[in-house]
């Protein structure tokens, strides 16, 4: 405890205090610019921390990597452009919410969830280090193979009422998943004998083509502005009394986020979606979603910003990232002359509170300050459309091509955004093909393990079971409220469908 | 008369001072940027290492010029590899930082690399040292154990063609029965695994065995088998310095069959250990750089080895292990280049038929 409160009183110093504002102030803007995520925010400061004692360095990294996925909502809810992989699936009720004037009450709720999801993942951390080893240890190949089928068996529900068309575009996406060098073998599929192809296709590139780029050239086409109607409804306040009056899905999805975060090699840009994706199972009333539930907006957002605080625990106890931004962090760790591993809980426990509150803290100024943004912001919705786009279109273009810095990046960013163009048009549900992507590399290199291991014995483990019963249990709930739903009047509007 | 030996002493002087450093002379950096390709991320190893050097380099090479990281990734480092290959003007202005990711591709004659370390001058090199361990419940407790041990290993490996051909050569070449399971991310994943049970033989590279093979070993969860070894000035395979109770993977070898190892196979072993643990890291300097800009280049490397506050560097960041500056790293990449071309074919063609896969 005294550790505890000696952290606290480190983090509280003015030169850190400093460094963490400075890394807050650089994480939101990094959240804010479409595509840039927390590895090109670490990317950045990674070579400015030579040097610095260890707890102003960690005030600057995870200050900044903390409140990414806070103001990573501002573009997902008001131009349906994901601020960062983590915010994707705030798209889904975020962006129709702005449609109908209501952005301020959407990023209300947002920054209002994301604050106690961090807060939480702040909290879990704390909690969870001395007993974290032996649950990570739990989850061995075929565990984490069954945990990414889990994520595959959201495609089911966000892909509302065709199912057949979220199979083939989760299948889709998992085909572009599997360009490139193969996971398990020394081998490249599909590269023509371009180079660029040899790692595959970023994501950043894959999730701004196939929902950024649709989305300005409809708007285009339209010749609107992004807010259908004329006036700015409800205020941000409005949307803080919306997250507290949701308080339990605040919580569980906090949860969530805690558990994608903390299971390294899951990969943190499925946890809006797997948020997203429970809420609408669990949820009698569902009928809104996709059309500016409230719900839908804050599911993802507190799972998002709650990932962060369980993505840091493999990170220092095993040395191995929880995620992408995670990855760039153990090099700052090596930088600094830490070298992560148990040994940590013991030598290195101080710098684990200074984390922990600085996560803490980061969340904290961070949902200030972009509450305090939004609202000259949200009048971008009033703006004619056709006075952003050339902006949107160059920022997205700035993004992908920070994704490689190579020409592939752009040209791959016009045949994706011309895929989910397509799919948009004909109805076919976008976030399955990018679930698909995602998961893609988990779902082969952990089967292929398993298999390689066990033969086919992995199927008798304990883990194993429970989670296809988890996976088993909540696609007949799915199923069993759609028969209920679509037995009683049809939904005027079709989820996803747009 | 003092004019004359005040003239004398001067000459004197002059003619020794030239005598003494006879090439450090012509290159200077003054105001230019240095930019240093590495062809892996941001945070990675190379990168780490990168910017651990590039500070002092910056102090030491003549005119304190900037010294850039330039980050390249892709291919497995390979198209870093190529562009440094086609790109780099020999005048000192763009380097290399070298990998075994990126020699291995190198040795196994991958259709896809176009550099050639042939060609290039070595400017410096670091060295990181490879330990092997088990878990003790199969009833072995050291290398002696293995005499006549016949059940089933498993090990995590990367792929067939990455680093882990080390330990796999190594664990045939001991005649150990080792099912490697392809696919893990690298070699913290396949810590996990053996934490996990999934596998039961694991290497680590000394920095990340101390930090977290130790703790196991107290415990009693594993037991260290033997180091990859470490390279002396003669260019041998001697006990790696952080484990000098181990014997290296030659001794074990001798413990087990009685007579040093030897033929293709272990020529092969040996340079594919000297290209990724030996010399894992090194810097380089493109194909007809000048000798002055290259002698300069290795005199700044000799003198960020001597600095006293580079030397805590390496130790808290670089493993600890003494560092290769100008003719030691020339003579230690020596043995990479000179590995001769059947013994390469003997090693191309046993992974392919051991591993089923395709190399050329």
């Amino acid at each position: 405890m005294d550790v505890v409160l000696q952290s606290l009183a480190v983090v509280l110093q003015p030169s850190h205090l400093l460094m963490l504002i400075c890394g807050v102030v650089m994480g939101l803007s990094i959240g804010i610019l479409p595509g840039l995520g927390g590895i090109v925010g670490m990317t950045i400061l990674l070579p400015v921390i030579y040097g610095m004692d260890p707890h102003s360095a960690f005030g600057l990294l995870i200050g900044m990597v903390a409140v990414i996925p806070t103001s990573d909502t501002f573009p997902s809810v008001m131009m349906g452009i994901p601020g960062s992989s983590a915010s994707q699936a705030t798209i889904m009720d975020g962006y129709p919410l702005a449609k109908k004037g209501e952005a301020a009450r959407a990023l209300g709720a947002a920054f209002t969830a994301s604050l106690i999801g961090g807060l939480f993942g702040a909290l879990v951390l704390t909690l969870i280090i001395p007993i974290a080893r032996p649950i990570v240890l739990a989850f061995g190949s075929p565990e984490l193979f069954m945990l990414a089928l889990l994520g595959m068996s959201m495609v089911g529900v966000l892909s509302g009422n065709k199912p057949i068309k979220g199979i083939l575009a989760a299948g889709i996406g998992v085909m572009i998943g599997a360009l490139g060098d193969a996971p398990a073998v020394p081998e490249y599929r599909y590269t023509f004998g371009i180079d660029y192809l040899i790692d595959g296709v970023p994501l950043v590139v894959v999730g701004l083509g196939l929902f950024a780029f649709p989305e300005i050239v409809d708007l285009l086409i339209k010749g609107r502005s992004i807010a259908e109607a004329a006036t700015l409804g409800k205020g941000w306040l409005d949307g803080v009394k919306d997250a507290l009056k949701h308080k339990f899905i605040v919580l569980r999805c906090s949860v969530i986020g805690v558990i994608v975060g903390f299971l390294p090699g899951l990969g943190g840009s499925v946890v809006d979606w797997i948020a997203y994706g429970h809420i609408i199972q669990t949820t009698r009333d569902r009928g809104k979603f996709g059309q500016g539930d409230i719900r839908g907006v804050i599911a993802p957002e507190s799972a998002n910003n709650a990932k962060e605080g369980g993505g840091l625990i493999p990170t220092f106890l095993f040395g191995i990232p929880g995620s992408g931004s995670m990855a760039v962090f153990l090099g700052g760790l090596l930088i600094l002359g830490i070298q992560p591993g148990p040994g940590m809980v013991t030598e290195n426990i101080d710098l684990i509170y200074t984390a922990i509150w600085s996560l803490a803290l980061a969340n904290v100024f961070g949902a200030i300050l972009s509450i305090a943004l939004s609202k000259p912001i949200t009048r971008l919705t009033v703006i004619p459309f056709s006075y952003l786009a050339p902006f949107m279109v160059l920022i997205i273009t700035f993004a992908c091509y920070q994704a490689t810095r190579s020409w592939g990046d752009l040209i791959a960013l016009l045949l994706m955004g011309i895929l989910g163009w397509v799919m948009k048009q004909y109805g076919w549900p976008r976030p399955a093909a990018l679930i698909g992507f995602v998961l893609s590399d988990n779902l082969e290199t952990y089967l292929f393990i398993s298999v390689q291991r066990y033969g086919f014995e992995w199927l008798t483990r304990t883990g194993v079971i429970v989670l296809a019963a988890i996976i088993i249990g909540s696609l007949v709930m799915g199923i069993f409220y759609q028969a209920r739903k679509s037995s009683k009047a049809r939904a005027s509007g079709e989820r996803n469908g747009k | 008369m003092r004019k004359y030996f005040l003239f004398l002493g001067i000459a004197f002087f002059l003619v020794t001072s030239m005598t003494m450093v006879p090439t450090v002379e012509g290159a200077d950096f003054s105001g230019k940027t240095i930019k240093w390709i590495i062809p892996f991320n941001v945070g990675g190893g190379s990168d780490v290492w990168a910017r651990l050097y590039s500070p002092f380099l910056q102090k030491y090479l003549p005119g304190n010029p900037i010294v850039v990281v330039k980050n390249m990734p892709g291919g497995g480092s390979i198209i870093g590899g190529n562009y440094f290959h086609v790109r780099a003007k020999p005048n000192g202005l763009t380097v290399f930082g070298s990998s075994g990711s990126t020699s291995f591709p190198y040795l196994l004659e991958n259709p896809k690399v176009k550099y050639d370390f042939a060609k290039y001058q070595i400017v410096f090199a670091t060295p990181v040292g490879g330990v092997c361990y088990i878990n003790p419940e199969l009833g072995v407790k050291s290398v002696k154990d293995l005499k006549g041990f016949k059940k089933p290993l498993q090990y995590a490996s990367q792929g067939a063609t990455s680093l882990d051909i080390i330990p796999l050569l190594a664990f045939e070449m001991l005649g150990l029965d080792v099912k490697a399971v392809f696919g893990y991310k690298g070699r913290g994943p396949g810590r996990v695994a053996f934490e996990q049970g999934e596998v039961n033989i694991d290497y680590q590279t000394t920095p990340a065995y101390i930090k977290n093979v130790r703790p196991l070993i107290k415990q009693g969860k594993a037991a260290p088998l033997m180091s990859w070894g470490a390279l002396d000035a003669n260019g041998n395979i001697v006990r790696d310095p952080v484990e000098p109770d181990l014997p290296s993977m030659p001794e074990a070898y001798e413990m087990l069959y009685g007579k040093k190892p030897s033929g293709p196979g272990f020529n092969a072993w040996k340079a594919f250990f000297v290209a990724g643990f030996g010399m894992q890291k090194a810097m380089w300097l493109p194909e007809k750089t000048s000798k002055d800009i290259v002698a300069t280049y290795r005199d700044a490397a000799a003198k960020v080895i001597a600095d006293a506050e580079f030397k805590e560097v390496v130790k808290k960041s670089l493993g600890g292990y003494p560092q290769l500056a100008g003719k030691d790293a020339v003579v230690g990449f020596q043995q990479v280049l000179d590995v001769p071309k059947k013994d390469r074919g003997w090693l191309i063609n046993w992974i392919e038929t051991k591993y089923k896969v395709k190399i050329r």
